[in-house]
Formats: structure tokens, C-alpha cells, sequence
């Protein structure tokens, strides 16, 4: 039973959190499903929404026919990504005046936007959950990560807003903490738990961006939690790599451990350290590692 | 060959003004199969109506058009007429001449021509009527209640006190529904049990209504005057002739105070055999079948201790379900309301951390008689709340949610403040996020001014978003609008004010009854200004919440107006069925039931003719909507009184001059 | 025009309100006069604490008709699209939707585009993503790029010029 979907790890997590694409790909391949390149995909739009969302729209619509017209299903792992493809479909799909429009202008590079794509737009949590499925994921188990204490970072893009449909419920969401229950490890539940990380808010306000960083970490500090899980690049970016920023722009006194989900997954399944990026992780990661024996 | 006669109102001025009566009136005299044609100014009155009975017996008349005002208006009146005078009040046909033609139009031309064409119309529908013989209902002078919370109490003591015998079927053990569990009602705070009590006691003391509780309504058949209810009486293990509600039983009980008490909604604890609150009408122990050990496992202990404590030996465990079959009249439906479910109110903290309430479960917390003695204390650890913060409108003007207003949210959340100060001393912060204070009502007002002049109140015009629960307490975020600040609260309890909602109650109503409900669920009345008590079969009337939520003297109204509309059928012998039915020719029917689906009032059935199945309108209930005759794909329903062969005329007649 | 804003002296902008409505239905978003001023969306703005963004009061400026006071404004930029509001308001009204059309008519306007937008929205139109592929740091201190670790080459498009005139026929077009 082997799967193949078309990677689109969008621009943030291919020119620089590789370690996202290096667990995902390590992980996927565990499993034996095929990540196809197809080497035509651009970015998804949604940075530059703010500026021009037809442009977005046109961006996302354009990753979709490609995969489509190769037959495959695409595997967006970040958020961000999975979002807006998910809403240009969602808007493209209802509205034929705007499909045309944008069709129109797709022709002229080859492609075209089907009403109801019939490639699915799948999220990691996605893959693993529901393609994969807990009772594999668990009997796949080699390492079990007793006794680690995992929060979970859901993100706001990959539950809202729910009416165009998302991979988990907006205020409830729980299928993270149940991968995380079968690797063996321990959910942590927190009262900020839906508390966004502040990435969107890079272009033009840094400092506030880092200050939404480091509220959400301090909060976790004080909740004694192990390692905090997230599968996104851009949330992954702010709580990883601008964790020491974010500790100095609200003196907080944290220093968590943050990984992706697909990271601690694979450290379940006892894949190796440097396949599965733990090397490009700031966050101080050891201290996840020498707890799994 | 007919003979016709036309009658010419001038109507004062409304019509002869627009109108040449006189050109009308001898224009008809012209027309084909009439026989006399006579005007007058008001033919309404007495006078009037003597020129059409002379005419009738003079000229041996068989079928009378009046060309006048609306039929709503007067076509009763000249019905009336025709049938005192030996014709049959069907062949009276009214063109309406003023609403229809001299009111909207200011050319005398033009609307004397108009009402020449109306008076040709009515008479070529004249010549084909027919005499109809409306059926005639026998009445049942019973009726049957079903819900038993304040709206049906009130409507069974209404139709008890005129002297029908009513039937009040209750699923609960008690009858009081909601109202008793409510501490005091706003805006005079009476308390609610103390004046629920003496009607409760009312129902169960009289020699009319014959109270039915722990039983539920299986199925109804018939109609309006001759229903046939079948009623499932649940076996309560308890003899209530010999159960004196002494309680010694539930003393003895070896599951007493483990069993959640649906009552106090949870937070209280009862025994397996239980009263459901101490003023329960009837005063009858019941013993739940679902927790107790004797009737779940088969023993309790070395014999169950209930039935060793009852000295009156009341207590029957091989007591079973009865089955009553009722003939009754009319129904009336008062099944109640429900709170929206926690599912929708989660990101409000509800279901959450267990410091989050419903003003339900406030309401049974600082009643006195509620499982704490009306003591208010932090479900997580039965401390004393510092702060208490109210939120408004959860789950109520929600379009993902419940898209209206509970309309008793807000005067509730401002009781409840009251009752916070009254019995919780002055040092409790209460804090209450809200979008509009609805007080529409009389006294509501001058009752939100007194708590606007509560001490140590802080009221937040404004919606939280969410409620954040802390391992310390809880967090409420709300951005007062009319301040423009953004608020942080950190409160002991949050009181949630829930959407309202249909009972099941009301949905199992709505199912064996086949009654309509509107968009937000609640049984739909027939017209929402002028019968807001009738539901859309006749015999069937809705009372209190069932139809929409409402505080309790809009519910007592309602439901003293749904037993009068009641009352007006049971108060006759016999009921006038519509003369206007619809009537299968059973020969050209396939049984395809297309009639059936679109039948508004369930009124028609299939019935097996020579092996066939064929539709069957009852004619009792069918309202004559015309919408089976329509629907018919093989042409086999016609209507009477509005038969083809009877329209044709009158569309053809359109043309001629 | 007989309706006057006393403090801005401005009145309401008809054509754009229109435009604005028409996107909004385009882009299935629930028309924003069913607002009814709850504050919930504003309750709950992940911007709110720290930049003072009021995503209620947006929706009531622009019932109003008054676009320019927003467009002007440094706070439409401050939306952290966390889609709070979208999913959370009673009337289904969508605050962070109403921001992005904001932010699309002041950069159609000619209003400057604050922060780092610009470069990668050249970098996309010149390349197709929003940045370069970057060298980044191990904790072994060694600097690597996608080819040391192992990875295929990035994903792009592959025929730019025609994908550049693509989007420039498209960038020009409104909703």
C-alpha cells in the first residue's frame, strides 16, 4: 500500500527550515510513501496577501493544477501553505466568474484550476493521522518517548477558520495530542494552547512578533513542560531559531526544547538524529534526546 | 336551468363614487341565467339583506352572487341570508367590488367596466355551484396537556375550571417543569416555588384533571374533536396508593447521595429511590431504573433496604409499564425548553473547568432549597467566589449557533445579580459582559435602574471571546465598547447565560404529532401576530416555550389563550368541518402519493381499493388549501366548490363582452 | 452627500464600499452590516493587547463608508491573521478579510507598503519564491545549504518569463 503524493513544502521551509523537509521526507519514507518533486511549484502567495490577494489566490490556484495534472494529492506540511491553498480552492470552487478569470490567465502558462479539484490538499497532520493512522504509527513504535512531557503548538492556520474546512476542530483540537499519546510521550494541555506565535507580524512589527513568541514560552516554562511540538516552518521559526530573541524581549526565563511533530515522531520511530534535522534545531534539542534511550 | 340573482352594493360612497352601480346593475340583468338584479346602498344591513331574502322566495332563486366588499367582510353575513331562506349558504358567491376595483382605481370608466367583468366572473361561477354539506365532527369534551411545567399546569387548571376533563401527561416524576427550579423570577423576585406550589397543588386536587406523571405520550391518531392518544405510564417500583412520601426509604437507600440529581442539573446528589425536589407534586418516591442495584444487577445487598424501611410495604419491584389509551377532543402542547448544548459554548470554558456555569445551575446553587443550601461555592474546590462574572448571550444572536434571542437572558443575569448581593453579602465582585440589556417588559426596567444601583458592579458592555481556565482561577478578556478598554478579568466563577433552546420534549412532540417547527426548532404557530396559539392542524394548540422561548407571564398567557382556543371547540357539541374539501376520485388515483408529501396537514391517507392503493383525503382535517390538486399528476383530486369545470367559466368569462 | 464625519470631515466612500462589498461576496465572507458591535472579535484580536488593533471598530468605520482614516492608518498593517475573529463572531462577519481588502486598496492607492513586504514580492516575481535558498547554522557551527544536506534541488518554477508575464497580467486585475 503505497502512497505518492506531490511535496510542496512551500518557500520558508525549502530555502530555510530544512529540517522540517528533512523529518518529513525521512519520516514519509518510513512509511513508504513517495514524495514526488514536481519542480514547477512557486509560492503559495499568502506573504504577500495583505498586498495582493488575487495574486494569492492566482499563486495557490497555480500549485494546485500542478499537482493535479499529475495526478497526485499534494502534501503542504506548512500550515501556512495548506491554508492558503485550502481557502483558493474554497473561493475558486464558489465563485465561476472569478474561476474563469483566473483560468484564463493559468492557460497561458499551460494549467488549469478544476472546479473540485480532485487532488486532496493535505497537512502533515493529515498524513499522520488519518493516511497513516494511529494504530500504524503506534505498532511502528521502536523508541517510545516515556515520561516526556510534549505541549503541542496547533497554530492558527491549520484550524481557522473552519468554515472552508481544516485538518482539526478550531476550539477542541486534539489529533496532535493523540500522535503524540501513541509515540509514548505524555500530552501536556495549557491554557494557551490556541495562542498564535506571532510569525505574520515579521514584516513590519519584529519586536511585537517576538514579544507573542516569547509570551506563549514563558507560559509553557512555567507549566514544566519537555519539549513543545509545532508543524509549522513559520511557527517552528519563531519558538526555535528566535527563541533567544524572544527570551530577551520579555526577560523571560524559558529555555524549551522545540521540535516538529514529525521530528518527535521520527525520534519514535527510532530514525536517525542527523536525517531527521536535529542538528539545525537552536532550541536546546539535547535535552530531548538524552531522555530517549 | 339556474336561476340567479345579483345583488349591487353602493356601499355609502366606497363604491358607487368609483363605480356606475347603476350601469352594473343593468348589465346584469342582461346576462345569461339571471333572473332579477337589484342595487342598494348598504346591503349589509338589515334592510339590505331583506331586498336579497325577498328576492330569493319571489323569484325562486338558486343561486345568489353580491357584488359588494370583500368576502372577508361580509360573506358570512349573506350566507347567513341565503340560509334563512332556504338555500344553501354555498351558492353565494361575492365579487368584491371595492377592495377589488372602485378602491384602486380613479377611472369611473375604468372601474365600472372592472366590476362588470367581476359581477359576468361571479355569476358564470354561480351557475355551477353547488350545494355543499359540510361534515360535522363530534367532539370528545376532553383534553389532553402534554408537558407539565407552569404553561401546561395553567392550561389544564383553564379548561378544567370551565369543566372539561383534561388529561396532563408529565415524563418527570413532578409536574413544575423549569419554574420550580428557579429561585426567584424578576422583576418583583417572588419566589418561584411559592407561587408555583399552590398550582401545582391545584392540578393535582382537581376533580377534572387527571394527572399523569412518569408517563409519556407513545402515539397520537384521529383528528381535531376524536383524537386517540395511547400514553405509556413508566413503572416507578413505588405503589403511589400506598406511598405516603415519608422518604424513609430514600434514608435507607444504599446508593443515597451517589447518584447525580437531574434536578439540581448535576450538581446535587439523590439515592436510586428518590422524590425529584422536596415539593414534589405528587408526593410519590419513584426508584430509577437505570441505577438501582436491585433492578440493574438483580440483588441489592441481602434485600433491597428500601423496601425494609417502607412501613406502608409500598415499594414493588414487579411493578411494569401501563398502557392507557385516551379519547380526547383536543391537545395541547407545553413540552418546554431546553439550554443550549455545552458543545457550543467550549471556547466559554463550559465543560472545561467545572467553574463554569449555566444560570440554571447558579439558579439551583443559591436556592436554599438547591443541593448546597444556597450557599454559592467554586466547584473545584468549594471555596467561597471572590468574583463572580457573568457573560451574556452565550450561544444566543449566533448565526453558527442559535440565531435568536432567548429573550429572558438578560433580565436572568440581572436577577441573579440581585440575588448575589442579597444573599452573598456585599464583598463578592460581580462583573457582567453583555451586549444590549433587553428589559422590554413591564417592571423591567425600573428593575435594571435598581441594579445599576447595586454596589461593587461592574457592567461591561462588550462579548468575550474566550474564557481562559488557569490552574489559579479563570481569565476573562472583554473589550468594553463604550469605554474603548480592553478589560481583564480574573474571576472565581463565570456565569454563563446559555441559549434556549427546544426541549426533546418538544422535538418528541413534534414527531408523533407531526406538528411544524419554525427555523429555530420550536413548534411554528399558525400565523405569528393573530394565532400565535395554534399550531397548523386544528385541535392542536402550543403553549409556553415549546413555541419560542418567553419568561413566565408571557408563558402563562400563552397558555391561558391556547386553552380558550381550546375551549371553543370542546364547548360544542359538534364541529362545522370546512365545506371546502378535497376529494380523490378514487378511479383515476394511481397511489403515487405526490398528494401526500405536499399535504400540509397530514390529511391524507392511502387506503387499499380492489387490490390498489389509492389516496384518501379526511375531510375533517383538510383545511382546503388546494395544494393535493395542484400536485395531482393524473388529475385525480378535485376540490369542492372549486372544482375545474366550476374555475373555467370564470376565466373564460374574462373575455366575453 | 448629506452624511458629514464632524471629526475627519469626510464622507462616505460609495464606490469603494461597493467594490468592497462585492469582493467580500466573492470571497464568500458574510456582508459586514450584520455587525452588531459585540466587541467579541476585539475580545479575543491576538493584536490587540500590543498594538491596539480594533478589528470591531473597523467593521463599524467601514459600514460607515470611511476608508481613507483606515487607509492612512499604520493599524490595518498590524492584523495578525490568526483568523480569531473570522471564526468566532456571531454574525459571521470577518474583521481580518475586511483588513486584507484595506491593505489592498492602500497599496493600490500608491500608499506606501511598510516593513519587508516589498523584497519578497520581488523575490516572487523574480524567482517564484519568497527568498533565496539560505545557508543556515548547525549546532556543530558548520554552515550548510539544502544540497549538503542531502535534499533535491528547490522547487521553482521552471519557466519564469512565462510565469513573470502571468502574474503581472494577473497583479493588475482586482478582485
Amino acid at each position: 500500500m503505497s502512497k505518492r503524493y506531490a511535496l510542496y513544502p512551500g518557500c520558508l521551509a525549502s530555502t530555510e527550515q530544512y529540517a522540517y523537509e528533512l523529518s518529513v521526507r525521512e519520516v514519509s519514507s518510513f512509511f513508504n510513501i513517495e514524495l514526488v518533486n514536481l519542480d514547477d511549484f512557486s509560492c503559495c502567495g499568502e506573504p504577500i496577501k495583505s498586498i495582493n490577494q488575487l495574486l494569492t489566490l492566482y499563486l495557490s490556484a497555480r500549485n494546485i493544477s500542478i499537482a493535479e495534472k499529475s495526478n497526485l494529492d499534494v502534501y503542504a506540511p506548512c500550515a501556512m501553505c495548506h491554508l492558503a491553498l485550502s481557502e483558493a480552492a474554497f473561493i475558486l470552487d464558489s465563485d465561476n466568474d472569478l474561476r474563469c478569470r483566473v483560468n484564463k490567465v493559468l492557460s497561458s502558462e499551460g494549467l488549469e484550476y478544476h472546479y473540485k479539484h480532485k487532488s486532496r490538499i493535505l497537512h502533515t497532520v493529515d498524513v499522520l493521522y488519518d493516511d497513516i493512522g494511529l494504530e500504524k504509527l503506534k505498532n511502528s513504535v521502536r523508541k517510545p518517548l516515556t515520561g516526556l512531557k510534549v505541549a503541542a503548538h496547533y497554530g492558527c492556520h491549520l484550524i481557522r477558520p473552519s468554515e472552508i474546512g481544516r485538518p482539526d476542530n478550531p476550539e477542541n483540537p486534539s489529533k496532535i495530542e493523540s500522535i503524540i499519546q501513541v509515540t509514548g510521550a505524555e500530552p501536556v494541555y495549557y491554557p494557551e494552547r490556541l495562542d498564535c506565535c506571532g510569525a505574520p507580524l515579521l514584516p513590519t512589527r519584529q519586536e511585537s512578533a517576538l514579544t507573542k513568541t516569547g509570551e506563549k514560552l514563558q507560559a509553557l516554562h512555567e507549566g514544566a513542560v519537555d519539549v513543545l511540538v509545532d508543524v509549522c516552518p513559520w511557527c517552528h521559526k519563531m519558538f526555535d531559531e528566535q527563541q533567544v530573541k524572544a527570551k530577551e524581549t520579555v526577560a523571560g526565563g524559558f529555555n524549551i526544547p522545540v521540535l516538529y511533530l514529525t521530528q518527535l515522531v521520527g525520534l519514535a520511530l527510532g530514525l536517525k538524529h542527523d536525517r531527521l534535522g536535529l542538528d539545525l534545531n537552536q532550541s536546546p534539542v539535547e535535552k530531548v534526546i538524552s531522555k530517549v534511550k | 336551468m339556474p336561476r340567479i340573482g345579483v345583488f349591487i352594493c353602493h356601499c355609502g360612497v366606497n363604491i358607487a363614487q368609483n363605480v356606475n352601480v347603476e350601469e352594473v346593475k343593468r348589465y346584469a340583468e342582461r346576462l345569461k341565467d339571471v333572473v332579477v338584479s337589484r342595487d342598494y346602498k348598504y346591503l349589509c344591513s338589515n334592510t339590505g339583506c331583506g331586498i336579497i331574502k325577498e328576492a330569493i322566495k319571489e323569484y325562486k332563486l338558486d343561486g345568489v352572487v353580491v357584488a359588494a366588499c370583500s368576502p372577508r367582510m361580509h360573506e358570512h353575513t349573506f350566507q347567513r341570508v341565503a340560509e334563512e331562506s332556504g338555500l344553501n349558504k354555498y351558492k353565494v358567491e361575492v365579487a368584491n367590488i371595492r377592495e377589488q376595483c372602485s378602491w384602486v382605481h380613479s377611472s369611473r370608466d375604468e372601474a365600472t367596466s372592472k366590476a362588470k367583468t367581476l359581477v359576468r366572473m361571479a355569476v358564470a361561477k354561480a351557475r355551477l355551484a353547488e350545494d355543499l354539506k359540510p361534515a360535522r365532527i363530534k367532539i370528545t369534551r376532553e383534553a389532553l396537556v402534554i408537558g407539565g411545567g407552569v404553561a401546561g399546569i395553567q392550561s389544564a387548571l383553564d379548561l378544567a375550571n370551565e369543566g372539561f376533563k383534561v388529561h396532563l401527561v408529565e415524563r418527570e416524576p413532578s409536574i413544575g417543569g423549569r419554574m420550580a427550579q428557579l429561585d426567584k423570577t424578576f422583576p418583583t423576585l417572588d419566589c418561584a416555588s411559592c407561587i408555583l406550589t399552590p398550582k401545582m397543588m391545584e392540578a393535582a386536587n382537581h376533580p377534572n384533571i387527571d394527572l399523569l406523571v412518569y408517563s409519556e405520550v407513545e402515539s397520537v391518531k384521529g383528528s381535531v374533536g376524536d383524537y386517540t392518544v395511547r400514553v405509556k405510564k413508566k413503572p416507578r417500583y413505588v405503589d403511589p396508593g400506598k406511598c405516603t412520601g415519608c422518604g424513609d426509604c430514600a434514608s435507607a437507600c444504599r446508593l443515597k447521595n451517589k447518584v447525580k440529581n437531574e434536578f439540581d442539573l448535576g450538581l446535587g446528589r439523590r439515592g436510586a429511590v428518590y422524590v425529584p425536589f422536596p415539593q414534589a407534586v405528587p408526593l410519590k418516591y419513584v426508584i430509577d431504573d437505570k441505577t438501582c442495584l436491585y433492578l440493574t444487577k438483580g440483588r441489592c445487598g441481602d434485600e433491597p433496604l428500601c423496601m425494609k424501611a417502607c412501613k406502608q410495604g409500598a415499594i414493588d419491584f414487579k411493578q411494569k409499564e401501563e398502557i392507557v389509551d385516551l379519547r380526547v377532543g383536543v391537545i395541547i402542547v407545553a413540552t418546554g425548553y431546553d439550554l443550549i448544548d455545552k458543545v457550543g459554548l467550549y471556547e466559554l470554558g463550559y465543560g472545561r473547568s467545572p467553574d463554569v456555569i449555566t444560570t440554571l445551575e447558579f439558579e439551583r446553587l443559591i436556592n436554599s432549597s438547591g443541593p448546597t443550601r444556597g450557599e454559592v461555592l467554586r466547584p473545584s474546590n468549594n471555596e467561597k467566589p471572590g468574583s463572580i462574572t457573568f457573560i451574556l448571550c452565550a450561544g444566543s444572536r449566533d448565526k453558527r449557533l442559535c440565531e435568536w434571542c432567548c429573550r429572558v437572558g438578560c433580565m436572568t443575569a440581572l436577577k441573579q445579580v440581585y440575588l448575589i448581593r442579597e444573599k452573598l453579602g456585599d464583598t463578592v465582585e460581580v462583573n457582567v459582559c453583555y451586549t444590549d440589556i433587553r428589559s422590554y417588559g413591564k417592571g423591567y426596567e425600573e428593575f435594571y435602574r435598581r441594579i445599576r444601583g447595586v454596589d461593587n458592579v461592574n457592567m461591561f458592555r462588550g462579548r468575550p471571546s474566550e474564557v481562559r481556565v488557569k490552574p489559579d482561577g479563570l481569565i476573562v478578556n472583554v473589550f468594553d465598547t463604550l469605554s474603548d478598554k480592553l478589560f481583564e478579568i480574573k474571576t472565581d466563577l463565570v456565569v454563563l447565560v446559555p441559549a434556549i433552546v427546544p426541549s426533546t420534549g418538544t422535538l418528541d412532540a413534534a414527531r408523533t404529532l407531526r406538528l411544524s417547527r419554525s427555523n429555530d426548532g420550536f413548534l411554528m404557530e399558525a400565523h405569528p401576530k393573530l394565532r400565535p396559539m395554534d399550531s397548523f392542524l386544528s385541535g392542536v394548540f402550543i403553549a409556553g416555550c415549546c413555541q419560542g422561548p418567553k419568561d413566565i407571564q408571557d408563558t402563562v398567557a400563552h397558555a391561558s389563550g391556547a386553552a380558550s382556543r381550546a375551549a371553543w371547540i370542546l364547548s360544542s357539541d359538534t364541529l362545522e368541518a370546512l365545506p371546502y374539501t378535497a376529494v380523490v376520485n378514487e378511479d383515476l388515483c394511481s397511489g403515487c402519493k405526490t398528494c401526500l408529501l405536499v399535504c400540509p396537514y397530514q390529511a391524507i391517507e392511502t387506503v387499499m381499493k380492489d387490490n390498489k392503493l389509492r389516496a384518501r383525503v379526511n375531510s375533517t382535517l383538510c383545511q382546503g388549501c388546494g395544494c393535493c390538486v395542484v400536485a395531482c399528476p393524473a388529475k385525480a383530486i378535485y376540490q369542492l366548490g372549486f372544482k375545474d369545470e366550476q374555475i373555467k367559466p370564470m376565466i373564460t368569462g374574462l373575455k366575453e363582452e | 452627500m448629506t452624511v458629514t464625519d464632524l471629526t475627519s470631515m469626510a464622507s462616505p466612500q460609495i464606490t469603494l464600499k461597493r467594490e468592497l462589498d462585492e469582493r467580500l461576496l466573492r470571497i464568500k465572507v458574510e456582508a459586514l452590516e450584520y455587525c452588531y458591535q459585540c466587541g467579541k472579535c476585539t475580545s479575543g484580536c491576538e493584536a490587540h493587547r500590543l498594538l491596539e488593533l480594533e478589528p470591531h471598530r473597523v467593521a463599524l468605520l467601514l459600514s460607515r463608508g470611511l476608508f481613507d482614516e483606515l487607509i492612512n492608518s499604520d493599524i490595518i498593517w498590524t492584523c495578525m491573521s490568526c483568523f480569531k475573529c473570522r471564526e468566532r463572531c456571531p454574525q459571521m462577519v470577518a474583521p481580518v478579510e475586511l483588513l486584507y481588502a484595506l491593505k489592498n486598496i492602500a497599496v493600490a492607492k500608491g500608499k506606501q507598503i511598510p516593513g519587508r513586504y516589498t523584497p519578497m514580492l520581488q523575490s516572487i516575481i523574480s524567482t517564484g519564491l519568497i527568498q533565496g535558498e539560505q545557508q543556515v547554522l548547525t549546532r556543530k557551527q558548520q554552515t550548510v545549504k539544502r544540497e549538503d544536506l542531502g535534499l533535491p534541488s528547490l522547487q521553482k518554477p521552471r519557466d519564469i518569463s512565462r510565469f513573470q508575464s502571468a502574474i503581472m497580467q494577473i497583479a493588475t486585475d482586482k478582485i
